[in-house]
């Protein structure tokens, strides 16, 4: 149900007649690239731009359209046109040369195997031959160096004078389409309940507070006692290459750090959709995330808005009737555990959400926020007041309690 | 062909879903196979073989989440194959180097009323006969003797059933129509070696849901 309800979402806003509103297509993944190396026709370097901006404390970098990476393992595995500095400028961050001359070798390996149209493409051509001649001197002049050699940061190409990265290229774009490898077998596929390819290894989701920073798995079979019948990793749970891609697209795309969609319950990143575009969809983080400090009365208004359209029994955007699901992930090391799934009509949940507002309605003081945000509920339990101290189910427990209409 | 019919309710249940397996996640409502392994754990020959026909829920659907600590490997067959032939050996499994901690999305309370038929296959018992499997179930059921006590899902979520005769007044099941998705039917056993899963959509329609028979065209291969 959970995947099959991510997977309708993917469809969805594939449908979207706004092209900026689709999710990435199949063989495309959004990747935070902070460096591009500009480089001109005949491969020599010109410059390495910084995508990155301070956000909080960290630098985080641009995020681009690029051709989906391979799952990586310990074996050496290139990705199309961007990879780390290791696999794009072959230089030692780790200690590992001949580590990284294999890696350089097979990043120019993956791009000398597209289709003979793509490489007349100028901007292949001149990554082309800007790896085969690194001059790494030039590279060592930059004032970003240092921080290129600690990080081992994704990189990728432009040309100089494009605006478009080169793996963005009308010619790349369409021969990066993956052709389906012949290794895989055909099977049901549980989520279409058509015969697919089924998926091995399904692709890291990125974005649950406190799993490993690679990302982890929904679905995975990582050890021995896992396996049934006999089968190995994906064979456990047969899912077609396409559902895969659709409902970890999709998941990711609501886990980003910068999504509207998902709010952090204790230990519990908790996302939240609708069947069609819903008002409910961006009230959610206002109604129980703390205010800004630039605007405090938003947790305010966005009750205000929800007891007003459930008087009414509309609401401004989507209909009342419109399936809404929230999916609480929890981490567990390179897995992630479901801490609660609640799928409801809009109007339901709206109703069991102003309950829960009612319920914890607490004389105060003119001063004081009218209603406490669930993160001070919660801290207010823990030992101390601490935010490390919350009991590791109790967000979740108390989420579900509130989405099921349940005594807190 | 006559129905049969049993209670069954339990504390907990876990019909875990293939997808998520290792951190469980159960379906809304009882899987046939695991109805299957309910009957098959009150009587089972190797000369029948039982068809679920319909399950009804009788409690509504509610959830708890618990986490639970679980081993990550399991005994090699091959240790076990030389600790028999030679006699001795160490096959313990040390929980302490092995433990997984595995969260799990469970059902609360659980009661359900589920149907299904006796099939004979009379290969393996030219002299019986199918009465004489049916006897000998409605004896079982109706004394409360099993070989194993039936479980929901997860062996340690055990469950105790109640036979149903015909006719039985009895509670009507919960007030619920919807679509669950695909809902795994059973598995296929026809290669030992490699089993297939099957799938079926299932939808619950006033807290009933019809199962189709594992070789009609509504369960997917």
């Amino acid at each position: 149900m959970i995947l099959h309800a991510l997977n309708d979402y993917y469809q969805r806003r594939q449908r979207s007649p706004d092209p900026q509103d689709r999710l990435p297509a199949l063989g495309f993944e959004e990747k935070e690239i902070p460096f591009v190396i500009e480089i001109d026709a005949y491969g020599q370097l010109i410059n390495v731009a910084d995508t990155r901006t301070i956000v909080g404390k960290k630098k985080i970098g641009q995020r681009f359209l690029v051709p989906q990476g391979v799952k990586k393992t310990s074996k050496v595995a290139a990705n199309l046109l961007w990879d780390t500095a290791e696999y794009v400028v072959g230089v030692d961050t780790k200690g590992k040369p001949e580590r990284v001359v294999e890696q350089h070798a097979a990043f120019c390996i993956r791009i000398e195997g597209l289709s003979p149209v793509a490489r007349q493409d100028t901007g292949i051509q001149a990554v082309l031959a800007f790896c085969k001649n690194i001059n790494l001197k030039q590279f060592e002049a930059l004032p970003v160096w240092p921080d290129i050699l600690a990080v081992n940061p994704n990189m990728t190409f432009r040309l100089h004078g494009d605006v478009e990265l080169v793996c963005q290229r009308p010619a790349v774009v369409s021969s990066a389409i993956p052709v389906a490898s012949d290794e895989s077998k055909i099977g049901l596929c549980l989520v279409s309940g058509e015969p697919a390819s089924i998926e091995r290894l399904h692709p890291a989701i990125k974005g649950v507070w406190g799993a490993q920073s690679s990302g982890a798995n929904i679905v995975s079979f990582n050890l021995d006692a896992f396996n049934s019948y006999g089968k190995l990793q994906g064979a456990n749970a047969p899912l077609g290459k396409p559902a895969v891609f659709a409902y970890t697209t999709a998941l990711n795309h609501l886990l980003a750090r910068d999504s509207r969609q998902r709010i952090q319950v204790g230990d519990a990143s908790t996302v939240f959709w609708a069947e069609e575009a819903h008002d409910l969809e961006t009230a959610l983080p206002d109604l129980f995330g703390e205010p800004p400090k630039d605007n405090p009365n938003r947790g305010a208004d966005a009750l205000k808005a929800l007891y007003q359209s459930i008087q009414s029994g509309k609401f401004t955007r989507g209909d009342a009737n419109t399936r809404f699901h929230v999916l609480g992930l929890a981490p567990n090391a390179a897995r992630i555990a479901i801490r609660f799934w609640e799928t409801a009509t809009a109007l339901e949940l709206g109703r069991r959400i102003a309950g829960h507002f009612d319920d914890i309605k607490i004389a105060r003081a003119p001063h004081e926020p009218q209603h406490l945000s669930l993160f001070r509920l919660l801290r207010g339990i823990a030992v101390q007041g601490k935010a490390d101290n919350i009991a590791p189910n109790l967000g979740g427990e108390v989420m579900r309690a509130i989405l099921e209409g349940l005594p807190l | 062909m006559k129905t049969y019919c049993i209670e069954l309710a339990g504390d907990f249940a876990c019909f875990t879903r293939p997808e998520m397996k290792v951190e469980r996640v159960s379906y809304d409502v009882m899987t046939p196979s695991s109805t299957r392994a309910c009957f098959e754990a009150i009587l089972w020959k190797p000369a029948i073989r039982w068809h679920v026909r319909k399950i009804e829920v009788l409690k509504p659907i509610r959830w708890i989440n618990l986490r639970r600590n679980e081993v990550a490997g399991v005994v090699s067959t091959r240790n076990v194959e030389t600790a028999m032939k030679s006699g001795t050996g160490d096959l313990g499994l040390y929980v302490e180097d092995e433990r997984q901690q595995r969260a799990g999305l469970f059902l609360r309370d659980v009661a359900y009323r589920v149907h299904a038929d006796i099939e004979f296959k009379r290969q393996a018992d030219p002299s019986g006969s199918a009465m004489k499997y049916q006897e000998m179930f409605e004896r079982r059921a109706t004394k409360g003797q099993c070989v194993n006590q039936p479980y929901l899902g997860c062996r340690e979520f055990a469950a105790w059933f109640r036979f149903i005769p015909e006719g039985a007044m009895e509670s009507t099941a919960i007030d619920e129509t919807r679509d669950l998705g695909f809902m795994l039917h059973d598995l296929d056993f026809s290669n030992r070696n490699d089993p297939q899963p099957r799938f079926f959509r299932a939808k619950i329609e006033n807290g009933v849901v019809n199962i189709p028979a594992l070789d009609s065209a509504e369960v997917r291969a």
